[in-house]
């Protein structure tokens, strides 16, 4: 569930980015517009994210990488 | 030293000398060189073709080592997809997209150069691998791990860093025609005034930035795996041979895709003026090319079906390959219906797009067959394969690569072509190469396995045809290499509009394009009389 | 319209140079691999005349840029070139991840004899199918390749110098968008010290880099650490190469603000470089959240 919750941030994460992306393209005043409010977005998600990663490892809802995969075996 | 600034010097024309040509920005002198490499590339990759004719003519070890037929094998594979197909349909890019739609040059000339000039020093680094210890790459044009990591020569890492050059500058070949086609085209003409050559090759260019950057990752997985340790697809540390097959696929796909869609762009200028009709079915062309692009990302494990899969995954990979068949069928049934009651005419380029149409939707039928993931058992890496794959390139990319040039060489040269000399080459050429590829659908049939120097008794009598047709087709180059010098040379002069039904902004300019296309954007009026679509 | 004229820039030598350098660099490189005595100063010097090549472009395209010989249309065409050239680079970094999702997900479980139940235990003896330790329970294991494989004794932790960086990383995005919009409003002094501070950030995420991968050699896990080490190295090894390039292309920014290449209004290669800039960014934080946690 909480994996769910870090992958959806990281899908808006760069949906935020793709459309900073698409104001630098555009160019001109409006793009550069977007393009600043986009990252804002994004830079805002990217700390949010972290701050959640760090309090779910800390309270124990997720855990770090090292868990071992081959438990169907020995059963 | 004078600014090329088109706007300021209206006839400004190319420099003298041969520095012209490495310095140059103009999108037709790139165009040429890109045309004139793949050309001597086609030649290089038709010659070690010749080489695994001339040894499959007979069974039995007849002229070479097997360790060396596989060089051939793998690197007439390479040269013919990297090295002709690709940078000849860029060339046709280059040339052709500035003047459809409406534009002085590309949009960044300097980059353009730049993806020329990368190529033959790649092409130089690949065939290079021929002369050194332990020869060239064996292992397939597909370099499938582990026989390209740890069962191949030392100059398997040249021809990683080929790799890398190649699809770098085919990346800024594509960047290049994104940009050129939405900043500079005519302000003008909308995005569905655009004629479909320059539809096909924009949605191209997509698929080349997307699958290219993945074949240079595989690669350079499979550099640090031979020289640093890395276990990406080595079982022993974690890794998975498999996991290979899928990237390379996931780029393989797309790169088939690559290598026609802009042929179909080409087709579906020739049928219309031929026939005298505006293409049938403008707007179903487009979005039948945009279907196929995204599917081709979609389907890359039919490749694999014999490599260990889940049935589930055999099964969806199956049916979204068959998907692929509707926009295609759209696609032929349009060009058929152009020419449905159309006053039609064959001079050369008609007669290479027609055959084009039939001999390319044989080679999709049996693409159709080898998706079938059962029936694909029976099939896998056989000659039915070869055979399907070489009916898609030769009679479908290479076939619309050299009516394009036939169709668009009075605009390149001024000069008209020997029509006579041209149709004895066009028959020549799609008599023998069924000939050459036909038996080899019979052969894998039968089980005759490819990439073998060597094969049993039964299967000599339609390898023996099937070379007598390639030397014949390869022959039919020395006679396309005359018609085109002689046309250069002696060629009468064409007119601007050398085809009656001709349409597109391409026509509206001098007899021989001038050097900077569109110096003023073309009106609104010009772009709707020379639009595609009624 | 403000584009009644076409620009169409004249020919140059540096393609050309770019072409020799690159291949220099690359038959350098395979040459220094093969154990060939002269290759690596046949790479050091293709990879000078690369650089070289690279200053003197860049250099000229800016000196046209300012002396205003573009136009409107250059500048899109530019944006363009910028945007695909970047998707590219996603497309480069999705093929490792790829293989990290593959391998984690797949074939380690696979190997460990996940779906078939019978295979893997009879191969290797004692084999563990773990992700962080692939191979910990075989020591003494070749790869195909002929490298034995390097087994750390200790894992790689998430909290510590992972999670700093992160936190540097972050943060140098922060000051980014503050010079971004300092610029966008024209207070130049403030976007200087602004990009002064994210460059000091940027080279403090390389230098805890350089210590990180210090500290993982030292306990083991190598290059040859088998797939986790594969993946692990790769992804951040070609991360921390763009964060290199990143901090180059923001420091000749810097220069550029200074000399007040930049207006309020017109400023693509600043936007360019902070979209590079936050695209790394990015890149880190997928890594920092595939890599060491989900």
């Amino acid at each position: 569930m909480s994996s769910l919750i870090i992958i959806v941030i990281i899908v808006a994460i760069l949906l935020a980015l793709g459309s900073g992306l698409i104001g630098l393209t555009r160019g001109g005043s409006a793009g550069s517009d977007k393009m600043f409010r986009s990252l804002v977005v994004r830079v805002a998600l990217s700390l949010f994210l972290f701050g959640l990663l760090m309090l779910s490892g800390y309270m124990g809802w997720i855990e770090p990488n090292v868990v071992i995969m081959d438990g169907t075996i020995d059963k | 030293m004078t600014t090329a600034t088109a706007s300021h010097d209206t006839h400004h024309g190319p420099e003298k000398g041969l520095m012209r040509w490495v310095k140059t920005t103009n999108h037709k002198d790139i165009g040429t060189l890109y045309l004139w490499f793949a050309f001597s590339m086609l030649l290089i990759g038709g010659a070690l073709a010749m080489g695994i004719r001339m040894e499959l003519l007979q069974p039995g070890l007849q002229l070479m080592e097997p360790q060396f037929f596989n060089q051939l094998t793998t690197m007439h594979g390479l040269i013919m997809v990297f090295g002709a197909i690709m940078p000849a349909f860029v060339g046709l890019g280059n040339w052709l997209i500035p003047m459809m739609v409406g534009a002085p040059d590309m949009a960044l000339p300097r980059m353009n150069n730049w993806s020329f000039w990368i190529l033959p020093f790649a092409g130089g680094l690949l065939l290079s691998t021929f002369f050194m210890e332990g020869g060239a790459p064996a292992f397939g044009w597909t370099f499938y791990a582990p026989l390209s990591t740890t069962f191949a020569p030392d100059s398997t890492d040249f021809f990683i860093f080929a790799v890398h050059l190649l699809g770098f500058s085919s990346i800024m070949g594509a960047i290049n025609i994104i940009a050129t086609v939405l900043n500079m085209r005519a302000p003008a003409m909308k995005l569905m005034d655009m004629p479909l050559f320059v539809w096909t090759w924009l949605i191209t260019s997509f698929l080349l930035i997307g699958a290219m950057p993945v074949l240079a990752g595989a690669v350079t997985m499979m550099l640090t795996d031979r020289n640093f340790g890395t276990a990406f697809f080595d079982a022993t540390g974690g890794g998975d041979p498999v996991m290979f097959q899928h990237i390379f696929w996931f780029f393989g796909h797309p790169e088939v895709y690559i290598m026609i869609l802009p042929a179909f762009g080409v087709v579906s200028h020739i049928i219309p003026t031929f026939s005298r009709k505006p293409l049938f079915g403008y707007s179903s062309m487009v979005y039948a090319t945009a279907s196929i692009a995204f599917l081709s990302y979609i389907v890359w494990a039919h490749h694999m079906f014999l490599t260990g899969m889940p049935v589930a995954g055999e099964l969806y990979f199956m049916y979204a390959t068959m998907l692929i068949a509707v926009p295609t069928g759209v696609k032929v049934f349009n060009w058929i219906s152009t020419m449905w009651r159309g006053s039609m005419t064959f001079e050369t380029p008609m007669l290479w797009a027609i055959s084009f149409v039939f001999l390319f939707t044989i080679g999709g039928f049996s693409g159709l067959m080898l998706g079938i993931a059962p029936a694909d058992i029976q099939y896998h890496d056989t000659y039915f394969v070869v055979a399907h794959f070489h009916y898609v390139l030769v009679t479908g990319a290479l076939w619309s690569i050299i009516a394009a040039t036939f169709y668009w060489l009075p605009k390149w040269t001024g000069k008209m072509y020997n029509e006579s000399l041209a149709k004895i080459h066009f028959w020549w050429a799609v008599i023998s190469v069924n000939v050459l590829f036909f038996p080899q659908h019979f052969l894998g049939l039968a089980g005759m396995p490819r990439r073998i120097p060597d094969y049993s008794l039964q299967f000599a009598d339609f390898n023996f045809i099937s070379s007598i047709g390639g030397f014949a087709f390869g022959a039919s180059f020395i006679l396309f290499t005359y018609i085109v010098f002689d046309c250069i040379r002696n060629g009468k002069p064409a007119a601007a509009r050398p085809w009656e039904g001709a349409k597109g902004l391409e026509w509206t300019l001098a007899p021989k394009a001038q050097y900077h296309s569109f110096n003023t954007p073309p009106s609104r009026e010009l772009i709707e009389s020379e639009s595609q679509h009624s | 319209m403000s584009e009644k004229q076409y620009y169409i820039p004249e020919g140059t030598y540096w393609p050309i140079i770019g072409s020799i350098g690159i291949t220099t660099l690359l038959v350098g490189f395979a040459n220094q691999m093969h154990g060939v005595s002269w290759g690596s100063s046949v790479m050091v010097l293709g990879f000078a005349i690369t650089v070289f090549m690279l200053f003197g472009w860049l250099g000229q395209v800016v000196n046209e840029s300012v002396n205003g010989k573009y136009n409107d249309q250059v500048d899109r065409s530019f944006r363009w070139g910028m945007s695909w050239f970047i998707f590219s680079e996603v497309m480069f970094f999705a093929a490792f991840f790829g293989a990290l999702f593959y391998a984690r997900t797949l074939s380690v479980p696979w190997l460990g004899g996940a779906d078939n139940n019978v295979f893997t235990p009879e191969l290797w003896n004692g084999f563990s199918a773990s992700w962080q330790q692939i191979a910990f329970s075989t020591p003494g294991t070749v790869l195909q390749s002929g490298t034995a494989i390097s087994i750390p004794t200790e894992l790689v932790a998430a909290t510590g110098l992972p999670a700093l960086n992160t936190i540097l990383l972050l943060l140098s995005g922060v000051t980014l968008t503050f010079a971004h919009h300092a610029l966008r409003v024209d207070k130049r002094n403030h976007v200087v010290g602004w990009l002064i501070a994210t460059i000091a950030l940027g080279v403090a995420f390389l230098g805890f880099q350089v210590v990180e991968y210090g500290h993982a050699y030292a306990t083991g896990l190598k290059l040859t650490s088998g797939i986790y080490g594969s993946t692990f190295y790769m992804l951040t090894g070609f991360h921390g190469f763009h964060v290199s390039l990143g901090v180059i292309m923001l420091t000749v920014i810097l220069f550029r603000v200074q000399k007040g290449h930049f207006s309020s209004d017109n400023h693509f290669a600043f936007e360019g470089v902070a979209w590079y800039w936050h695209f790394v960014d990015v890149v880190w934080l997928g890594l920092f959240v595939f890599v060491y946690w989900v």
